[in-house]
C-alpha cells in the first residue's frame, strides 16, 4: 500500500466571507462552519473562534483535536465508517491542512477535562499550542444524554474537518511524504537481513466516553486484528474519548501517530516495519485475556523480531499493557512499551497499576500527577468552570493572581503514550 | 551573595595519610580544602568553596560506627557551613559506604543540605541512593574530573535549595522519586531507538524500571518431613512475656532468640507480642494463635515431624524496612542452617 | 454465566437489581475494593478489572465490580489486580467530597455505562 500525503503548510486561520485557502492562510467562513454544525438537531449553539500559538489564549475543556484532510485520490474518503463509506483507504493521495487543527469544546459531563494554553508554561506541554486551532464550542439542547451529546460533538469535529480538508482538495501541496508497506512476502525479500517490527497499538475501548473507532467499528467490540500503518493516516481510527485529557489520544494523534512515523523512518534502514496491530483495553477480564492471547499469536504469526506497544489511558489499560508485552516477550519478540506514569505529586508512589519483570524496557511519558501552575491568561474558550473538576484539577485551585495550579494530566496530550512529546521521566 | 560554605569528607587515602596501613585513622578537621577540594574549589568558582575538610579512616568509620558518626558531625557543625559533600568515593567499596553513610547521618542531624558520588557498582549506591543524593561517577579516580563537573553544579543547586531536576539530567542515581523533564526526542523516537538497541542486543536504559519483585525460588520439597527438624520464625512480634529484649512495637531495629526447650504450649501467662500494628488481645491471650508451637509439639509427640527446633526467632513486621528484615534474616538464616535446621515456617499475624 | 455485582452506585442498584445480584451499600470508592479482595480472597472470580474507566478512582466516589457468584479456586492474578488497584486508589486523594447534584449524576451514569458495556461483553 502507497500513500502519499501532500502538506498544504497553514500558518494562520482568518475568518472571512468565503472559505479559502490562499498563501498558507485558513480563510473560514464562520456562517457556513455554524451552519454545518447546527444541521444536527443535538446542537443549540455554537460558537467558532480561532486560537493562534503564541496568543494569550486557554482552551477548556477540550473534547478532541482533529486535522483537516482531504482523500485526493485511491479509494474511499476520509473517517470512512463514519463520514465517508466503509471503502478501504491508506493508498493514493491525501492533502493535509499541516500547522492546523479543529479543537471541539463544550461540557458533556460534569467532570470534563482538558486543556490548551496557547501561551505560558502550560503550552510546553501539550502538542496543540503549535498549531492553529480553528475552536469549535458547541452547547446541546436541553435534556440530551451524554451518549448522545457525544455523538454529537465527535460528529461535528469531523464535519468540520472534513469541510476545511475539502479547501485543499485541487491545491498544490508544498510538501509530499510517501508512505509505502508492502506484502509480507514483499517484505521477506525485498530486507531480508532487516529485523522485521510491528507496532501494537491499543485502543481505549472501556464503554461512554471512553470510546475508539476502526472504520466506524466501536473498539470494543473487536478482536486484535491487522491494519495497515497508512489507513490510520486517512482516519480509519479515531478518538471518541473525552477522559483523562493527558493521556487519551486524540484523532489528531491517530492521524498523525508518531510511533508509524518513527517506524516507517527506520523502515527498510535499520529495520523492517512490517504492520499495525490493533486491539483493545475492554474492562471484562476475560477480554483482556482473549485479546492479549490473539496479539501475542499475531506478532508470532508475524514472524516477527521485534514490537513496539503502545497505551491509551490509565489504570484498567495498565493490565493489558502488561499482559500483552508479557505473552509478546514470552514469543521471543523483543518488546518496547510506551505508557505514562501516575507516581502521586510527589513522584514517590508506585507508578503503574500494573507490572511485570518482562516489561525491561519502558517509554514513560512522565508523571501525570505532578503539578503544574498555568498562568491568567486574556482569554478563555469554552468554560473555566470545569477546571475545578477536570482530573488533576482540584478545589480551590484559583490562585490569588489568577493562575490556576492543576496536575499534569489536566493538559491535553501532555503525557501522550503514542510518544508524541519529548516530556519523560526518571 | 556571600559565598556558600562546604565541608567535605574523605577518607586516608585521597588525604595522602596513606592506604590500607592507615585506615584506622581517627577523624580529623583540617582548615580549607584538601585533596580533591581543590578541584571542587577550582569547580566552583566565586558561588562556593570548602572551608574545612574531615578526614577519617574507611576502617575507623566502619569498625566504630555510632562513635565515628557522632564524632564527624560535631566537626561538621562546628564549621557553620551550609553544604556537606562526601567523597566522590568511585567503586571504594568502604570508603563508598562510609560517604552514604555520613551524608545520611548529617542531612538527619544537621539538616544540611548533603552530596556525595561513587560508582554504580559501589555497594554504598545501592544502601544510600533513596535517602541522599548519589551522583554516578567513574570507576576509579581518574574520573574526579567528571565527577567534580557533575558534583559540583548540584551542590550549588542543593546548598541554594533551588529546585532539583530528574536523576538523568542532573546526574544522580535514580532515587525512587519519579520527577518529568524534557527528553530531547520525542518518545516515538525513544522507543524505536530503544527497540533497535535491544534487538541488537546492545544495552540500553529502561526510562521506568519495574518495580523490583525480589522473588525467591522455592526450594525443593523436604524430603522426609518425619525426620525434619523444623524451625519456627515469626515477623508477628511475639516474644516472652515482658519483651526482654525491648523489640520495637513497629519500625524493629532488632530480633529476639527465644529458647522453647520443654515449652509445650504458649500461654497468657508466660508469652505476648510486640507487635503495635494488630488488636493484640487475641495473640496475648494465646500466643499459639500466630506462632503455633502447641501443634508443632503434638505433631513431634505424633511423629508427624521429626522435631521443633530448639530456638524460635521473632520480630516485628509493623513498619520494618525492608532492609532491616533482610539484614535480620541473613544473620539467622546462617544459623539456622549451621544448626541443621530442614525447614523453617514463617509465620506474620 | 452467573455473577454478582459490588456497588456504591444507587442507579446502579436501581437500574440492574431485577437482572443480576447487587450487593450495593453506600461507602466509599476503597471500601469497595476491598470488600472485592476479600471475595477475592474466599476464591470469587473477579471478571470487570477494578479501575474501570479513566476518572481517576476517588475523584469519582463511584465503583462498580462484578464477581462470580460461587466461590472457586483462589486466582492469584486477581489477587495482583485488586491488591494493585487498591495501591492506585490510595494514590489520589478524595477530590469531590460533596459534589454537585448534576455532576454526581454524571459519576453515576458513567459508572453505570462501564459496567454495562463489560457485561455486555459476556459470552457464557
Amino acid at each position: 500500500m502507497k500513500l502519499e500525503l501532500g502538506y498544504i503548510n497553514i500558518h494562520d486561520i482568518q475568518f472571512s466571507n468565503e472559505s479559502k485557502i490562499e498563501n498558507g492562510v485558513l480563510y473560514v467562513d464562520k456562517a457556513a462552519v455554524e451552519a454545518l454544525v447546527l444541521e444536527d438537531e443535538h446542537i443549540k449553539t455554537v460558537e467558532v473562534d480561532i486560537a493562534r500559538p503564541g496568543e494569550s489564549v486557554r482552551i477548556t475543556p477540550v473534547k478532541d483535536v482533529i486535522e483537516p484532510r482531504v482523500k485526493v485520490s485511491g479509494g474511499g474518503g476520509m473517517f470512512p465508517g463514519v463520514i465517508s463509506k466503509v471503502d478501504t483507504v491508506g493508498s493514493g493521495r491525501t492533502h493535509v491542512l499541516k500547522g492546523s487543527a479543529v479543537v471541539t469544546t463544550g461540557k458533556i459531563v460534569g467532570f470534563q477535562e482538558g486543556i490548551i494554553d496557547m501561551t505560558g508554561v502550560g503550552a510546553q506541554y501539550t502538542p496543540f499550542s503549535k498549531t492553529v486551532n480553528l475552536v469549535v464550542n458547541c452547547d446541546p439542547v436541553d435534556g440530551i444524554a451524554p451518549h448522545e451529546h457525544e455523538h454529537a460533538v465527535r460528529m461535528v469535529g469531523l464535519k468540520v474537518a472534513v469541510y476545511l480538508g475539502e479547501l485543499a482538495r485541487n491545491l498544490t501541496p508544498d510538501e509530499i511524504k510517501t508512505y509505502e508497506t508492502c506484502s509480507i512476502k514483499e517484505g521477506f525479500e525485498k530486507y531480508p537481513g532487516l529485523p522485521r517490527v510491528a507496532y501494537v497499538q491499543m485502543l481505549q475501548s472501556q464503554g461512554l466516553l471512553h470510546d475508539t473507532y476502526v472504520y466506524g467499528v466501536d473498539a470494543k467490540k473487536i478482536i486484535p486484528t491487522l491494519i495497515s500503518p497508512t489507513e490510520t493516516m486517512d482516519g480509519a481510527i479515531l478518538s471518541g474519548n473525552c477522559v483523562s485529557a493527558c493521556d487519551k489520544n486524540p484523532t489528531y494523534n491517530h492521524l498523525n501517530n508518531p510511533v508509524v512515523e518513527d517506524l516507517f523512518a527506520q523502515h527498510g534502514k535499520t529495520l523492517n516495519f512490517v504492520g499495525m496491530i490493533i486491539t483493545n483495553e475492554n474492562v471484562y477480564l476475560a477480554d483482556k485475556e482473549r485479546s492479549s492471547n490473539w496479539t501475542a499469536q499475531l506478532c508470532e504469526y508475524l514472524s516477527l523480531d521485534g514490537a513496539i506497544v503502545s497505551q491509551e489511558g490509565f489504570g484498567n489499560p495498565d493490565t493489558d499493557l502488561i499482559m500483552n508485552c508479557k505473552k509478546i516477550e514470552a514469543k521471543g519478540i523483543h518488546t518496547v512499551i510506551i505508557t505514562d506514569e501516575y507516581a502521586g505529586r510527589d513522584g514517590s508512589s508506585q507508578s503503574l497499576a500494573d507490572a511485570d519483570p518482562a516489561a525491561d524496557a519502558v517509554v514513560t511519558g512522565g508523571n501525570a500527577n505532578e503539578l503544574i501552575t498555568l498562568p491568567k491568561l486574556d482569554k478563555v474558550i469554552g468554560s473555566l468552570l470545569p477546571i475545578d473538576k477536570i482530573a488533576g484539577g482540584f478545589d480551590k485551585n484559583m490562585l490569588e493572581d489568577g493562575s490556576i495550579m492543576v496536575e499534569l494530566q489536566a493538559i491535553t496530550g501532555a503525557t501522550s503514550e503514542l510518544g508524541c512529546n519529548c516530556l519523560s521521566a526518571r | 551573595m556571600a559565598k556558600i560554605k562546604v565541608v567535605q569528607y574523605i577518607n586516608q587515602f585521597f588525604a595522602q595519610i596513606g592506604g590500607e596501613e592507615m585506615a584506622d585513622y581517627k577523624p580529623e578537621l583540617r582548615q580549607g580544602p584538601v585533596g580533591p577540594g581543590l578541584a571542587f574549589n577550582a569547580a566552583f568558582g566565586e558561588d562556593a568553596e570548602i572551608v574545612a575538610t574531615v578526614i577519617c579512616g574507611d576502617s575507623y568509620y566502619n569498625e566504630n560506627l555510632d562513635e565515628a558518626k557522632a564524632t564527624v558531625v560535631e566537626m561538621v557543625k562546628s564549621c557553620g557551613a551550609d553544604m556537606f559533600i562526601a567523597g566522590p568515593a568511585f567503586n571504594a567499596g568502604r570508603y563508598g559506604v562510609a560517604c552514604g553513610s555520613i551524608c545520611e547521618e548529617v542531612k538527619n542531624k544537621l539538616g544540611m543540605p548533603v552530596l556525595t558520588g561513587m560508582y554504580v557498582e559501589n555497594p554504598g549506591a545501592d544502601m544510600y541512593k533513596n535517602s541522599v543524593y548519589i551522583v554516578e561517577t567513574k570507576n576509579s579516580a581518574a574520573g574526579m574530573r567528571d565527577a567534580v563537573k557533575k558534583m559540583a553544579p548540584l551542590a550549588l543547586k542543593l546548598a541554594r535549595g533551588e529546585k532539583i531536576g530528574a536523576s538523568a539530567e542532573e546526574g544522580y542515581f535514580p532515587n525512587g522519586i519519579r520527577k518529568n523533564f524534557f527528553e530531547k526526542e520525542r518518545g516515538s523516537k525513544r522507543a524505536v531507538d530503544m527497540l533497535l538497541k535491544k534487538l541488537a542486543g546492545k544495552p540500553f536504559t529502561t526510562e521506568y524500571p519495574m518495580p523490583d519483585f525480589d522473588r525467591v525460588a522455592p526450594n525443593p520439597a523436604v524430603k522426609d518431613i518425619t525426620k525434619a527438624t523444623i524451625a519456627l520464625v515469626t515477623s508477628g512480634g511475639i516474644v516472652p512475656k515482658g519483651n526482654p529484649d525491648h523489640i520495637e512495637a513497629s519500625s524493629a531495629s532488632k530480633y529476639g532468640k527465644y529458647d522453647i526447650e520443654g515449652v509445650m504450649d504458649l500461654t497468657a501467662d508466660t508469652y505476648e507480642t510486640a507487635h503495635g500494628g494488630y488488636d493484640p488481645v487475641y495473640a496475648n491471650a494465646d500466643a499459639d494463635r500466630v506462632l503455633p508451637v502447641d501443634v508443632l509439639r503434638e505433631f513431634e509427640k505424633e511423629g508427624k515431624i521429626g522435631k521443633l527446633f530448639r530456638y524460635f526467632y521473632t520480630t516485628v513486621g509493623n513498619g520494618t524496612s525492608v532492609k532491616n528484615a533482610k539484614g535480620f534474616a541473613a544473620e539467622y538464616a546462617i544459623e539456622l542452617k549451621n544448626a541443621g535446621v530442614d525447614a523453617v515456617i514463617l509465620t506474620s499475624t | 454465566m452467573k455473577i454478582q455485582i459490588i456497588t456504591n452506585n444507587p442507579l446502579v442498584a436501581q437500574k440492574l437489581s431485577e437482572e443480576y445480584p447487587v450487593h450495593y451499600e453506600p461507602r466509599s470508592y476503597r471500601e469497595v475494593l476491598v470488600a472485592v479482595r476479600d471475595l477475592i480472597h474466599q476464591g470469587y472470580q473477579l471478571y470487570s478489572h477494578p479501575l474501570s474507566g479513566s476518572v481517576k478512582p476517588n475523584e469519582t466516589p463511584y465503583k462498580s465490580v462484578f464477581l462470580s457468584q460461587k466461590p472457586g479456586k483462589l486466582d492469584l492474578d486477581a489477587v495482583r489486580i485488586i491488591e494493585n488497584s487498591i495501591i492506585t486508589c490510595d494514590k489520589f486523594a478524595v477530590k469531590f467530597p460533596d459534589p454537585p447534584p448534576d455532576m454526581d449524576r454524571d459519576f453515576q451514569l458513567l459508572d453505570l455505562t462501564l459496567l454495562q458495556g463489560a457485561l455486555s461483553q459476556i459470552t457464557t
